[in-house]
């Protein structure tokens, strides 16, 4: 499922680690905090658990929106866009 | 998703549990960095003059994901691998048995009439479009089940009484079929038959690259089966030869076979895909992210219809070789 993961959080020590663990999860960074990427059911349920633990209720706010293929590709993107073959993994080689 | 890495000066290596890819860029005399979570990645095809730290190599051991390193012409000179077996030690002792009994026969005669079944196939999709060859084509069609016939018909003994006459029927076949596939492109990449090491022009280059592709694939899918890649039935027990990937890959040639000449076929392919080397053609840096990217298209996310379900032509194989090992196994 495509899912996208966005942020606001106050502290950068908290922000940092939410960073990474979405980009463990698989997720690639489009915003400084926005990621979007292919997860599936059990993944989303598992990164949801660790950023709840990494937040500050208080003040933060985490988004995870699921979204479909059809949705995504209607999306408008202006100025730096993101590759949306990229990001829903249906590029299966890279080169370096 | 494979990762290729081909630029000389790179380096992998590991940050925060991810892999992280640094490229150098000589025009802007920066450092570019990559960040790739493990679990996305599949394998590493590198290429000579890169550096890969020993984190990076235990990260990819632990995840499953085989390090290749390649030749120039993309033939998988070897790999890192868990030394885990990836299955039970009794597929490896049937497979020994089977590979000196009867048994053996049966299944390189199998393996090779699919290979020639497939030429044949091939040859009548191309006659199709092609009215003036038509005649032609399906002669050397006709010829060709001929042959797959005559191997048919071989029975009784163990494969090594049949090896020549298997070899000679593949090996005739195999040339009216590449005489066939030369007449039907584009007379400017036409051929002289099969070349390799080097290859002599484009056509051979290509094809020669996606053979290398596939037999690193078909390694791994038969180490995953827990099948032995040294251990053959056909090809000779030789020194240091990796004899059952060479029978395995036999009915799957004609993916690269079909991917490699449709870009020839739809003017895909351009001059500069390809340097000169002593004595022939090499590909160069443009030729193989072209290639690689539409071979991996084709063998990774087109679907065929398998055993009545849509799959990859990468998940076929790769059910093939588990079924090859299952098969062994039930006849204890």
């Amino acid at each position: 499922m495509i899912t996208w993961v966005m942020y606001d959080i106050k502290k950068d020590k908290p922000r940092g680690k939410i960073a990474k663990a979405c980009l463990h999860a698989g997720l690639y960074r489009v915003q400084y905090s926005v990621f979007l990427g292919m997860l599936t059911a059990n993944q989303q349920d598992t990164l949801s658990l660790l950023l709840e633990e990494l937040i500050d209720e208080e003040t933060d706010s985490v988004y995870i929106f699921p979204m479909s293929k059809e949705e995504l590709n209607r999306t408008v993107l202006l100025g730096q866009a993101f590759d949306k073959e990229f990001v829903t993994d249906e590029i299966r080689s890279l080169f370096f | 998703m494979q990762i290729f890495i081909n630029t000389y000066g790179t380096y992998l290596h590991v940050k925060d549990d991810m892999f992280e890819i640094k490229v150098k860029d000589k025009e802007e005399k920066k450092v570019k960095i990559n960040h790739i979570a493990a679990h996305k990645i599949t394998s590493f095809i590198v290429s000579k003059g890169s550096a890969i730290s020993t984190d990076a190599v235990a990260l990819a051991l632990k995840h499953n994901i085989d390090i290749v390193v390649v030749e120039n012409d993309g033939h998988p000179m070897g790999r890192f691998w868990h030394s885990k077996l990836g299955s039970t030690t009794k597929i490896r002792k049937r497979q020994l048995e089977a590979s000196l009994g009867e048994e053996g026969l049966e299944w390189v005669k199998q393996w090779i009439m699919k290979k020639l079944e497939n030429q044949a196939d091939y040859l009548q999709d191309l006659a199709k479009h092609r009215s003036t060859l038509l005649p032609y084509l399906q002669h050397q069609q006709d010829q060709i089940l001929n042959y797959r016939l005559r191997i048919k018909e071989l029975n009784g003994g163990v494969v090594q009484e049949h090896a020549d006459m298997i070899r000679a029927m593949e090996g005739n076949s195999g040339r009216l079929y590449f005489g066939a596939l030369s007449k039907s492109i584009h007379p400017e990449f036409a051929f002289q038959g099969r070349s390799f090491r080097p290859a002599k022009d484009p056509f051979n280059a290509m094809l020669n690259y996606c053979y290398g592709i596939l037999y690193s694939r078909v390694e791994r899918s038969l180490m995953l089966a827990g099948l032995d890649p040294y251990v053959g039935f056909l090809h000779r027990d030789d020194y240091n030869m990796k004899s059952l990937v060479f029978d395995f890959i036999e009915p799957y040639r004609i993916y690269a076979e079909r991917c490699v000449f449709v870009l020839f076929s739809t003017k895909k392919v351009k001059k500069s895909f390809f340097d000169e080397i002593v004595g022939g053609v090499t590909l160069n840096a443009e030729g193989k992210p072209f290639l690689v990217e539409n071979f991996t298209k084709f063998f990774d996310v087109q679907v065929i219809r398998y055993k009545g379900r849509n799959q990859t032509r990468a998940n076929a194989l790769q059910l093939e070789a588990h079924q090859f090992a299952n098969r062994l196994i039930e006849k204890l």
